[in-house]
């Protein structure tokens, strides 16, 4: 993929973002934080299911293929891998469409913090607004699709920045194990997090 | 990436609600949008098309678009009740690429929305995303008053990816244009419409 097409493909549409927060505003209207949270979740999972599945050879290949925006896990957003497994968004997807809504509605909805509260309790605790479940959900669902040498990729987030500079990390009884897998020390977690909106893991079993 | 989202769920949602389905959510997601931006007043033309040039309008969240000063809408007085405004590029452009080079093709769904809305409501779309531009520009305006007279937004054509145009007769009936004209301006925008008073006195009416 070229960059101008690269390019292309990180950029958000804000009108469609804005467009979509308040329509998700609406569903917790109605269904509450867990309605909107399964919408989130089956809306995620859908974007992946519709992309096509991969195979690669060896890690080095599907590195190769993540690092330059070919795979369809980093399709949407723009890494760096500091390790084999450990990988770094460097702006969320997000973010455009999040500051268009602040600009021209107002401050984020509450919703989008208590559905990310529900999921937290009742999936995963890494996630700070409704974005995030969508993100890690779409990440979840598109590692299901790869295989690398024959096997399954599994992946794992480990911390979340958002725009505001809030963090969620991973709870202190899961940070040795994804750390380790990751390949980084507790100290280089909290430099990568400085300026980066993710960071999370890919690896095999 | 929600864009990309929303689109593979098109496919989805037309399978299980039907086209007639996407056409209203689309129609809902434009409504409840221009709901959420808020009113504006603005003391006359002048200062409503800086506003909107400046992208200080709520019609700005759609992308960059031009206020066309020189095609004034006159009211059988003659006095000047609205202008035209274009997109050279729609917003949902980048959005078909990102679906191209991700997905790889529009859902088949996207054809199939654009025909129903053409058919049943109004014979103006390109492709579904047409649905929400419409319905979000009409409640746009109804929040706006310029000299405390609120607004009206009539779509005139468009012209799609693949270069298919839609010319609204029936809307450019309303402010007596002619078909040549708006066509002369497709070469150059793919979006065309019309912002005007609401229920101002047009040299077609009063025929």
């Amino acid at each position: 993929m070229n960059p101008p097409q690269r390019e292309r493909l990180i950029e958000s549409n804000p009108f469609v973002d804005v467009a979509t927060h308040l329509f998700l505003e609406d569903i917790a209207d109605k269904q509450g934080a867990a309605g909107l949270n399964n919408y989130l979740m089956s809306l995620a999972a859908n974007l992946a299911r519709s992309m096509p599945e991969e195979e690669y050879s060896t890690w080095e290949e599907f590195l190769d293929a993540v690092r330059s925006g070919n795979s369809i896990i980093t399709a949407f957003e723009e890494i760096f891998t500091p390790t084999q497994n450990c990988l770094v968004t460097r702006r969320s997807p997000f973010e455009r469409g999040w500051v268009e809504y602040i600009k021209r509605v107002g401050s984020f909805s509450r919703i989008h913090r208590e559905v990310a509260d529900y999921y937290n309790s009742a999936v995963k605790p890494t996630t700070l607004n409704s974005l995030h479940i969508i993100h890690q959900t779409f990440r979840a669902t598109a590692a299901a699709r790869l295989r690398v040498g024959g096997k399954a990729v599994r992946y794992a987030q480990i911390a979340t920045v958002w725009t505001d500079g809030e963090k969620k990390i991973a709870p202190e009884e899961w940070l040795p194990v994804l750390l380790e897998r990751a390949g980084i020390t507790h100290t280089q977690l909290n430099m990568l997090l400085r300026n980066n909106a993710d960071v999370w893991v890919l690896y095999q079993e | 990436m929600l864009d990309v989202a929303l689109v593979a769920l098109i496919r989805d949602m037309s399978e299980k609600a039907g086209v007639d389905g996407t056409i209203q959510y689309w129609t809902r997601v434009g409504e409840n949008l221009a709901k959420r931006i808020g009113k504006e007043v603005y003391m006359g033309w002048p200062s409503f098309n800086v506003a909107f040039r400046e992208g200080r309008t709520g019609f700005s969240i759609e992308g960059e678009a031009t206020p066309l000063t020189d095609l004034a809408i006159t009211d059988v007085d003659g006095d000047v009740v609205g202008y035209i405004y274009a997109m050279k590029q729609c917003c949902f452009v980048p959005t078909i690429l990102r679906v191209r080079y991700s997905v790889g093709e529009l859902p088949r769904a996207d054809k199939a929305v654009a025909e129903e809305y053409n058919n049943t409501v109004h014979d103006i779309a390109v492709c579904n995303f047409c649905v929400i531009h419409e319905k979000f520009r009409e409640e746009v305006a109804k929040n706006i008053t310029i000299g405390g007279q609120s607004l009206d937004c009539l779509l005139l054509a468009t012209r799609g990816y693949t270069g298919e145009t839609k010319i609204s007769e029936k809307n450019l009936g309303k402010i007596g244009m002619n078909p040549d004209q708006v066509r002369a301006l497709l070469r150059n925008y793919e979006c065309v419409y019309a912002i005007l008073m609401k229920g101002a006195k047009l040299k077609e009416d009063g025929k």
